[in-house]
């Protein structure tokens, strides 16, 4: 009891120590104020980070009142305690219509060079907003041009003074190209930089996990098991972008997942990057996401389909749950695991888990408890 | 007062304590403690971390992918060749020159580098057997040793958990 109250402390310690630090600056230039090992993210010409449009997107993020019936916001399928995922297999819109894959966490987005499961052409924050804001298949928030939401934004004192700080130059500043900036802003300074994991390695500090998490660790770059391979670099993904290397050509990886008879092998509409390319060796690509903060973000898979770690572990040691798939990546071969390889791999994983990012105030709801 | 200042002892003790029982367990290491160096060559190795400290070691500076500069320390390959007995310098010549190295890692991954590529007569290519970055053991599946490739491109030859350095005649 006491030793947890300790850490709790310790935690809090460090919390406020890289809240502080990672404060943007009141001049309006972002401060990332990046730990070791983070390179600095992409981010478009023309949207520079500013702490003023950070601030206003947050506001948007958390407002319900984006959404057609005033009952979603983007906080709805982006929890803060759920690493901004939603622990649904699929998203649910403002009116109950079902998203057919799960929403993906928004931890480290800045980095991402694919935005979506399996849209290779979604890489802008910015335009990727729209896509909830105003999609029919499905409805998210269910927005439409010329509704009530701009003049709301208008009418209301507080957003009035958070435009004008964030877009102080604008004529005429309640657009929507400027509530997608702000609301990319806000995303891209969600970053989780100090898991566990992330002080044994970047900080050499050996007592920051458990000799299982270090021998699961072992076993995740292991050639046998290759999961490195896909989930690899600082962000335990191999779709990253920085802004040192913002150009890259970003992989797409069948799992053998499914191998459905028939051309499409994968369940529609779900069938992975075919349906932009449509090009059959495409049919079940799916972005490899971030590993970090896993533990939080069940279930798992685009679809949801597999509800533990455990049985992610089952499905790429069986050489995926689909295993004859004909688009299936070489590196899906399978292994055999010990039950103490489980446990270290899966120790490892939580490992990854970053407290502070779940629970930092900086990306918590601002509104009070009402709205 | 008094429950304050017990408190942060007993936070002192704990601390100290947790500690401790980290301190004692053996750490995990990604690959073995000692180089093998082995196969057509007069003089079988087998290297600690103190034996490559006692050799001549250089330091090479490379880009992290955050854009910080990483310095390995290690031992260059073609010294650790030298002591194997390889037929480096003056001797590297006629069959000689159809001579690789074949690295292979803790798990299994191989890859394979040429005499030619690493004398100074020829490629003069300067690969790194590291033990140390930014000044520290290497650790976790990174270490103890791994090779360092600096005029790559690519990473992939830079071998992690380095276990065993295979000298290969192909012809004798």
């Amino acid at each position: 009891m006491r030793t947890g109250l300790i850490s709790a402390l310790l935690l809090i310690a460090v919390a406020s120590q890289w809240a502080d630090s990672a404060e943007p600056d009141k001049n309006g230039d972002y401060q990332w104020n990046l730990p070791k090992g983070f390179p600095k993210p992409y981010v478009p010409a023309d949207n520079p980070m500013t702490a003023a449009k950070v601030e206003l997107g947050k506001y948007l993020f958390y407002d319900t009142r984006m959404s057609v019936n005033g009952k979603a916001s983007c906080a709805t399928c982006h929890k803060q305690e759920l690493a901004f995922t939603d622990g649904r297999a699929v998203g649910l819109g403002a009116t109950g219509e079902s998203h057919s894959r799960g929403a993906m966490s928004l931890v480290n987005v800045a980095w991402n060079a694919a935005l979506t499961w399996s849209n290779p052409e979604m890489k802008n924050l910015e335009k990727q907003a729209l896509v909830p804001m105003f999609g029919d298949h499905p409805v998210e928030l269910g927005l439409r041009e010329g509704d009530g939401f701009l003049p709301m934004l208008r009418a209301d004192t507080k957003y009035r003074a958070l435009f004008e700080r964030a877009f102080p130059e604008d004529a005429d500043r309640f657009t929507i190209v400027n509530v997608t900036r702000a609301i990319a802003s806000f995303e891209r300074s969600i970053v989780s930089a100090r898991s566990p994991y992330d002080r044994y390695h970047y900080d050499r500090d050996d007592s920051a996990i458990s000799n299982s998490a270090k021998r699961g660790e072992i076993l995740f770059f292991d050639q046998r098991l290759s999961c490195f391979r896909c989930h690899g670099g600082f962000n335990f993904t191999d779709s990253t972008v920085s802004e040192r290397n913002s150009e890259r050509q970003i992989e797409f990886h069948n799992t053998g997942l499914y191998n459905l008879p028939g051309l499409l092998s994968y369940p529609a509409p779900n069938v992975g990057i075919y349906e932009f390319t449509k090009t059959p060796a495409d049919i079940g690509k799916f972005k490899a996401p971030t590993l970090r903060n896993i533990a939080l973000t069940a279930p798992y898979m685009h679809d949801g389909s597999i509800t533990t770690l455990e049985g992610v572990l089952d499905h790429y040691a069986a050489g995926g749950r689909g295993h004859d798939n004909p688009n299936k990546d070489p590196l899906i071969g399978g292994f055999v695991l010990s039950q103490q390889d489980r446990d270290d791999l899966i120790a490892f994983l939580k490992s990854l888990t970053d407290q502070m990012v779940i629970r930092d105030p900086r990306f918590a709801n601002p509104w009070p408890q009402t709205n | 007062m008094s429950r304050r200042l017990s408190f942060l002892r007993f936070s002192i003790l704990a601390a100290i304590g947790v500690g401790l029982v980290f301190a004692q367990a053996p750490q995990p290491q990604g690959g073995s403690t000692t180089l093998v160096v082995s196969g057509d060559i007069a003089t079988p190795l087998m290297l600690k971390a103190e034996d490559l400290a006692t050799m001549p070691r250089e330091k090479v500076s490379i880009p992290d992918q955050d854009g910080t500069v990483v310095e390995y320390d290690g031992v260059p390959l073609i010294e650790i060749l030298k002591r194997a007995g390889a037929p480096v310098g003056n001797q590297l010549r006629g069959k000689a020159l159809a001579t690789y190295i074949l690295a292979r890692a803790h798990d299994g991954y191989e890859v394979v580098f040429t005499l030619g590529e690493l004398d100074a007569s020829f490629g003069n290519e300067k690969i790194l057997v590291a033990d140390k970055r930014d000044g520290k053991p290497l650790f976790g599946y990174q270490g103890p040793f791994r090779l360092v490739c600096p005029g790559d491109k690519a990473g992939a030859r830079s071998v992690r958990m380095l276990e065993t350095l295979e000298i290969v005649r192909l012809q004798k």
